[in-house]
């Protein structure tokens, strides 16, 4: 995609195409395109974290048999000590492998795991600093360049570049999924709000008080009714939790589908049929600017500190929720100026339904605006994330990230490596998503270019 | 445009009502018991000591009432058919989750309320059983006998929190056979008579289809209620005892410090008021000319320089930053120039020092959190005092300027600039919510004592009292800045008007 071959340089008027106009302006802007070879970069670094960072073997050859620990499943091998010819059962979580005689051997290029003690370098031992290996005899030897920390160790001897490479993992999935149910939130939204303005969206006065009314007894019956099945499930496991979760809102959404029928068929009387108004685009419009107005952070703080044991899932799922208006915005714009479009138009005037117009039709071609949001919103949640390690307030102890990683190196001035590597890291990844976000809104807005 | 400021306030009233639900969620759904964490009576205490653990619950009882606790939680409620409108009123957490798990098994209000009565009789009548004096027995009979007492206690105690009826019926069967003879009375008896039945009746009578029959109740007096406007006359405050609302400032007690949240939010803001006023002021300082000089010699090696650092600098996490200036400028092993942690010596200010000797003691102490506090406004402001200066710079009423004969210095600082200002408002409406809510991150990485640290002490130590009104003063103040905003608009730019609106 990146050396696809250039288009023609000048297209006709009928050949124009928006998609391809906008890549051509983009790859224009150099900056943008780095970001977008440095963004690939990182998500295949994140991807391979567990070959690139590994105390385990990638592959290796013992007693006469061959080994994959670092892609197996497996808890433990059962072993021939060559030496001894004795069998025993070698666990692999907690294996010595750099002092064992191994035949032949291939290493990760990091030879740690993160979060994994290195007795021997405990206390904040530098990238420079002499670093010490205790060998299969017992002997303290200088670290040999094989098993070095090459950006070094925290006071628990946790080695720094094995926590970078896992971080990225963290830092992307954070930024991603949070962004990716940002997008559907903002997406739907932006484009109800836009497509049917205040006035598109008629309906009977039966059918509108009664899907409002119906949130009632949809709670009742999907929440209120269900509370037990829901807080056994939670206590039960996150899967089954999620299982009585997903089963709780299609009751949820069928109730309210019920009340909607019943006032469809209701809506005949003069009365409860008369056509009213219902402005979209207000009531979203006015979310917008509650939500907007919700101190983000605290509210991220609250919720972590409201649930028993700290989760990712709790973080990405907030700021997720929390960061759509941007993209429900450029949606909305978006989605005004397509909606007067002679294309819907003529849909309209085939008689495809509503649904299917947005979705097939406007959406399609009304979302590339949001990328821009999207590019935004990613660094921001990275940044969020990262405050929050920071804090030491929503992740999990046993998960290395780089804010984490940077609070340590704050606590220990001497240590500059805790400091300036992971502070790199996050600086280089928001760096390259607000270039992304730059580069997009030049190209899909020329008017806004700087 | 003084209709449009009031239709803007009118407009506020609903989304405050969000932000402030949403703060009572989060106050309702807190972990841990109120009570518990703000009593601060003697704990323990041995079990046998009647009279002591009474006193305990009747301070705790009037503790709840304090709080407002031992109200409804909001005016209205959807519950179902089966469970009385007075359920709430049950303190204990334990207890009230065994008899809402009772009623969705059941649905009979009427049974379970005299099976947990019978439970709790039997629990006192337990106690009241003599055990036989070490006189007329012997010393190991008699030790045998308190086992045996102190056994039925237990099963008693989970009775009450049970709804298996599997379970409930198996721990009657054996507190029967443990209690048939030795030294047990007849009046224990029959209680236990009488709970075993009303445990048969609770059973037997159940009216299942009530739980899935939705009902609303409405409650005049309710947590939220007490919350919002006070326990006194809901306008006027008066008759207010223990609380007068947060709509008068009264954000109730602390779990913390066990002081009034208000008071300790009167001691912080201060601190984060003065860190955002001065940094704002900073960044406009610095970022109108560097923006405008670079738009005004656009392409200039001065525009391509400033554009790049400006953007790094706009990317840099705060607390990267604020790390890195503490590790350069505050470590004895680089630069020790400035102090790390707090805003002033640790012996305090010298007696008498006015509030100009304060501030010259406290300078060092302010320099590197300044620096961190404007930098990422800085660039912000500086990128968009140059889009929108390069914007002006293109239309007409500067080319007539130019065409008067003025010099192009006093084009561009007096009739470009003035024009250009419309994200500097944007920045300044964001000064009143961080103003309340502080800057955690930078609060806690350089001690200073305002907002931002006290939310994050807040959290650590689950003071939800606290949290809770941050969390609605900073969305209060979130909505005064954009109200403050957008009149300010109007004020810099008279092409834009609300009237017409």
């Amino acid at each position: 995609m990146l050396r696809r071959k250039k288009p023609d340089t000048s297209p006709t008027e009928q050949e124009f195409n928006f998609r391809t106009h906008a890549w051509q302006q983009f790859r224009k802007n150099k900056p943008a395109l780095w970001s977008l070879r440095v963004m690939i970069l990182l998500v295949v670094i994140a991807l391979l974290a567990p070959v690139l960072a590994n105390e385990k073997p990638l592959y290796m050859k013992y007693g006469g048999e061959t080994f994959w620990p670092a892609f197996t499943s497996a808890k433990n091998y059962t072993v021939t000590d060559p030496k001894t010819g004795q069998t025993s059962s070698l666990e692999l979580e907690l294996a010595d492998w750099k002092r064992m005689d191994m035949e032949s051997v291939v290493w990760a290029p990091i030879v740690w795991s993160p979060g994994r003690t290195d007795e021997a370098n405990m206390r904040y031992v530098g990238p420079g600093d002499p670093q010490r290996f205790i060998d299969a005899k017992g002997d303290t030897l200088f670290m040999p360049g094989r098993f070095k920390h090459f950006l070094g160790t925290n006071s628990l001897g946790e080695d720094v570049a094995a926590g970078l490479i896992h971080g990225a993992r963290v830092s992307l999935t954070i930024g991603l999924l949070s962004m990716s149910i940002a997008a559907l939130l903002g997406l739907l939204l932006g484009s109800l709000a836009g497509y049917f303005g205040n006035e598109r969206l008629r309906t009977t006065r039966a059918r509108l008080w009664l899907t409002v009314f119906g949130v009632f007894p949809a709670w009742f019956y999907a929440f209120s009714v269900r509370s037990f099945a829901l807080r056994d499930a939670l206590n039960e496991s996150g899967s089954s939790f999620l299982v009585q979760l997903v089963l709780s809102l299609v009751l949820f959404a069928g109730v309210i589908m019920a009340f909607n029928y019943l006032g469809k068929w209701l809506g005949r009387g003069a009365f409860f049929g008369k056509i009213v108004n219902v402005p979209v685009d207000a009531y979203i419009s006015r979310f917008i600017e509650i939500l907007n107005s919700t101190p983000t952070l605290i509210l991220i703080l609250s919720v972590s500190a409201l649930a028993k044991e700290p989760s990712i899932i709790y973080v990405l799922v907030i700021i997720g929720l929390t960061s759509w208006t941007g993209i429900a915005r450029f949606t909305r714009a978006e989605f005004l100026k397509i909606r007067n479009m002679d294309y819907i138009k003529a849909a309209e005037a085939m008689g495809f339904k509503e649904g299917r117009i947005m979705l097939r039709h406007a959406l399609i071609n009304g979302m590339a605006p949001s990328l821009v949001s999207i590019a935004f919103g990613i660094a921001s949640a990275i940044i969020a994330e990262s405050s929050l390690s920071f804090l030491g307030i929503g992740i999990p102890p046993d998960i290395v990230t780089w804010g984490k990683m940077l609070s340590q190196g704050q606590a220990h001035y001497q240590s500059w490596w805790l400091v300036v590597f992971p502070g790199i890291a996050i600086f280089i990844t928001v760096t390259v998503y607000n270039l992304i976000g730059d580069g997009l809104r030049d190209a899909f807005d020329p008017k806004l270019k700087r | 445009m003084l209709k449009y400021i009031f239709r803007r306030i009118l407009v506020f009233i609903p989304t405050l009502f969000i932000i402030s639900l949403l703060a009572f969620v989060i106050s309702v759904n807190a972990p841990g018991d109120p009570v518990n964490a703000l009593f601060s009576g003697s704990e323990g205490g041995g079990n046998n000591n009647n009279g002591q653990n009474e006193r305990v619950e009747r301070e705790k009882a009037a503790l709840r009432h304090r709080l407002g606790l031992d109200l409804p939680l909001f005016y209205v409620t959807v519950s179902s058919l089966a469970s009385p409108d007075t359920l709430y009123k049950v303190f204990d957490r334990a207890e009230y989750a065994s008899l809402d798990r009772l009623i969705n098994r059941y649905g009979n209000w009427n049974e379970i309320s005299v099976w947990s009565k019978s439970v709790k009789a039997l629990r006192k009548a337990v106690r009241a059983v003599p055990l036989p004096d070490t006189s007329t027995v012997s010393l190991t009979e008699a030790e045998n006998a308190l086992t045996q007492r102190n056994t039925c206690e237990e099963i008693i105690a989970s009775l009450q929190f049970s709804d298996d009826p599997v379970q409930i019926s198996s721990r009657l069967d054996e507190l029967k056979k443990l209690t048939a003879g030795g030294f047990w009375t007849t009046a224990f008896r029959n209680s236990l008579g009488e709970s075993a039945t009303a445990f048969e009746r609770m059973r037997g009578n159940t009216t299942v289809w009530k739980t899935y029959v939705p009902t609303l109740n409405f409650y005049g007096n309710n947590q939220y209620h007490r919350w919002i406007f006070g326990d006194g006359h809901w306008l006027t405050g008066k008759g207010a005892v223990d609380t007068e609302g947060i709509i008068r400032g009264d954000f109730g007690i602390s779990y913390g410090t066990k002081q009034s949240v208000t008071r300790t939010i009167k001691r912080a803001v201060p601190w984060s008021v003065l860190m955002t006023l001065l940094s704002v002021i900073l960044a406009y300082l610095i970022s109108i000319p560097v923006g405008v000089y670079a738009a005004a010699h656009k392409d200039s090696l001065f525009d391509r320089f400033s554009s790049v650092l400006l953007f790094m600098l706009y990317s840099m996490p705060s607390f990267f930053m604020g790390t890195l200036l503490l590790l350069l400028f505050a470590n004895p092993e680089m630069f020790d120039l400035f102090p790390a942690n707090g805003v002033k010596p640790v012996e305090g200010y010298p007696e008498g020092a006015g509030f100009f000797e304060k501030f010259r003691i406290s300078l060092p102490y302010l320099i590197l959190p300044l620096i961190t506090y404007t930098y990422s406004s800085l660039a912000f402001l500086s990128r968009q005092m140059r889009v929108s200066t390069l914007e002006i710079v293109h239309q007409d009423f500067i080319r007539t300027a130019r065409a008067k004969g003025l010099s192009e210095r006093a084009v561009i600082w007096k009739h470009g600039v003035r024009n250009a200002l419309l994200p500097i408002v944007t920045v300044f409406s964001n000064i009143f919510p961080a103003a309340i809510g502080g800057s955690v991150v930078l609060e806690v990485l350089f001690g200073i004592p305002g907002m931002g640290r006290e939310i994050f002490d807040a959290i650590r130590t689950q003071d939800y009292p606290m949290i809770v009104s941050v969390f609605t003063l900073s969305g209060f103040m979130t909505l005064v800045g954009y109200l403050v905003a957008d009149i300010l608009y109007a004020v810099v730019d008279p092409r834009i008007t609300y009237s017409s609106k």
